[in-house]
């Protein structure tokens, strides 16, 4: 057997693994290992796990996913969650699909707190949807807007998914976050002319609320800009260089318990349950790298990503062209493996085929992330909609997918510019010097 | 249907409400969630001291290196917190569609594979340390001893392929 051959059985017996229900990070790692034990020897592959675990796991860079866990955590403790959504719909939910556009304000502003797309959607939904449905918005806009603002989490900085993309892709963090800034800007800009398109077509999708007065709005921004004062700091910061992405989640652990107290709503059960939930969160990921990073060194000795190399480059397509198969077959796994087992499984197979082709590997994490977005939309897995179905269980899950189609064509419209057009995504870290 | 989000904690249960894991951890539990949290405090306060010495112009050296110790603290618990309230990212999108008796086999072999996975990492990372042992391994500017942190991590992955082995047992086929 070739070791091209190994690597094909590896990734088929790994997708089995996987839709057993084998925790993605054991799967990964148990691949790696049996790979490595039949390519070169069953003592290197255990001394290889021993190295690979106790590095990963001293890893100082490692340290910036527990520490902007933690303060993401401190934030929900200090009851900021459902404020973003609040303050935009006092701006704009008199105007024709306001609260459309306010939930995608709220998607964003959230979204750089979590750094996740499911607890995104189901913060903003639990409060936008309610206020939608009062408004008179056909349940399929109001949850299509939802689902797809959601999204945002993913690639707002500080992502969970860009980090996890760095460490395992060994990426700045930094230059990801800058590169990340005008995709998801442009993303929620795409999401937000979807909603103005869709409710000129058609008033009654997304009927006016009433105007609130500005005596109103401007008193409402004070509560949210302590937290956007937080954030401009901490990624801010680090753009220009003032710290680096572990010290920058350092800071903002210290600026969250600061807003958090000045809130006046700090408790020892409150900072436990941050702890807690952080702890829980980062076992689960450290686990997923781990396995990712011995997997990806399976990989790498089965020559794999070479032959696909060389065949990309013996079929003469053009680097857009071979970069679109790419999106289409993210697009197809992302059909029944969540967003970090695809991100974990293809970034060690394409990432070098991509950067054979000229792209860099930080435009790379992006599109990655991006097509890994539109996954959480799309049936048949698109978990953000199970999300607002289990919020709204009065919404047939078809009228979410069917309200979810304008948003997801927005979506291939600006995958489509990210792949046309790379400066997009690597202007901004290129000027921030990130 | 009960969804859990692999990259955050957040959970969406039956009734639709937002909510958290449980923290029914037990004492070995609460162990894990006390060294971790000391962890992410020290890890914190490293770093954030570091910083506000560079641009005072108080350099203090040696913060990369408590951060490090810190992040196998931080791991090392985490790691073993995530497996006590069984919160490991999966794939449900065959077994949430299978009948029940199927996924209780199911979720049996895939915890088996698991506690033979941290088994593994343990037997590695143990050779690993023991050819490295008697080199006192240490840090550069502080000293740490990186051997005790070493072990803490092997002592961590055996209760991991431990807690799996006893889920794998305490599930009836």
């Amino acid at each position: 057997m070739t070791p091209e051959l190994v690597g094909l059985a590896g990734i088929f017996f790994l997708l089995l693994l996987l839709t057993l229900g084998v925790p993605i990070g054991v799967g990964l790692g148990l691949v790696g290992l049996a790979g490595l034990s039949i390519l070169i020897s069953p003592e290197a592959a255990l001394i290889k796990g021993g190295v690979v675990s106790f590095e990963t796991i001293s890893k100082y860079e490692l340290g910036v996913l527990p520490l902007f866990l933690l303060m993401a955590h401190i934030c929900f403790a200090a009851g900021a969650s459902r404020d973003f959504f609040d303050v935009a719909a006092k701006f704009v939910g008199h105007r024709r699909g306001g609260l459309a556009l306010a939930s995608i304000g709220g998607c964003a502003g959230f979204g750089a707190i979590s750094g996740s797309s499911l607890a995104t959607v189901a913060t903003i939904s639990s409060v936008a949807l309610p206020e939608m449905r009062k408004a008179g918005y056909h349940p399929g806009f109001a949850s299509g807007a939802l689902a797809a603002g959601g999204t945002l989490g993913s690639l707002v900085p500080p992502s969970g998914a860009l980090i996890v993309f760095g460490i395992i892709a060994e990426q700045s963090i930094g230059k990801l976050f800058a590169a990340s800034i005008v995709p998801g800007l442009s993303q929620a800009l795409f999401y937000m002319a979807t909603i103005a398109i869709l409710c000129t077509l058609n008033p009654a999708l997304g009927p006016s609320a009433p105007r609130v007065p500005w005596r109103q709005r401007l008193p409402a921004l004070r509560k949210i800009l302590d937290i956007l004062l937080l954030i401009l700091f901490v990624i801010g910061g680090l753009m220009i260089g003032w710290f680096t992405p572990t010290e920058a989640a350092s800071v903002g652990v210290l600026g969250a318990l600061l807003l958090w107290a000045l809130r006046g709503g700090v408790t020892w059960p409150g900072l436990f349950g941050a702890l807690r939930s952080t702890l829980r969160t980062t076992g689960m990921i450290y686990v997923v790298i781990i396995g990712a990073i011995l997997f990806a060194t399976f990989i790498s000795v089965t020559g794999i990503t070479g032959l696909l190399s060389s065949a990309v480059t013996n079929f003469h397509a053009s680097p857009i062209l071979a970069i679109s198969v790419m999106a289409l077959v993210l697009l197809l796994l992302g059909s029944f493996l969540d967003g970090l087992a695809l991100m974990l499984l293809t970034t060690p197979i394409f990432l070098p085929i991509a950067v054979n082709l000229g792209f860099s590997p930080i435009w790379f994490g992006i599109f990655l992330v991006r097509t890994m977005e539109i996954g959480f939309v799309h049936p048949p897995l698109g978990l953000n909609v199970y999300v607002i179905q289990a919020m709204a269980k009065d919404i047939p899950l078809a009228t979410i997918f069917r309200g979810i189609i304008p948003f997801l064509i927005a979506d291939f419209v600006h995958l489509g510019l990210l792949i046309a057009v790379p400066a997009i995504v690597l202007w901004l870290p290129g000027v921030a010097g990130a | 249907m009960t969804i859990h989000d692999d990259s955050s904690d957040f959970v969406i249960d039956d009734e639709g409400q937002i909510g958290r894991e449980p923290a029914t951890a037990g004492r070995v539990g609460e162990a894990a969630y006390l060294v971790g949290s000391l962890g992410l405090l020290v890890a914190t306060a490293a770093d954030a001291i570091a910083v506000a010495g560079r641009h005072t112009g108080i350099h203090l050296l040696g913060s990369i290196e408590v951060v490090q110790s810190a992040v196998v603290l931080i791991a090392s618990s985490a790691m073993v917190a995530a497996t006590i309230v069984g919160s490991h990212a999966s794939v449900h999108i065959l077994t949430e569609r299978l009948p029940a008796g199927t996924a209780r086999r199911l979720a049996r072999i895939a915890a088996l594979l698991s506690a033979l996975l941290f088994a593994l990492l343990a037997a590695g990372s143990a050779w690993v340390a023991s050819e490295l042992w008697s080199g006192f391994e240490q840090t550069e500017l502080l000293g740490i001893p990186l051997r005790w942190l070493r072990a803490l991590w092997i002592a961590a992955a055996l209760l991991i392929a431990f807690l799996f082995l006893r889920a794998a047992a305490r599930r009836s086929p």
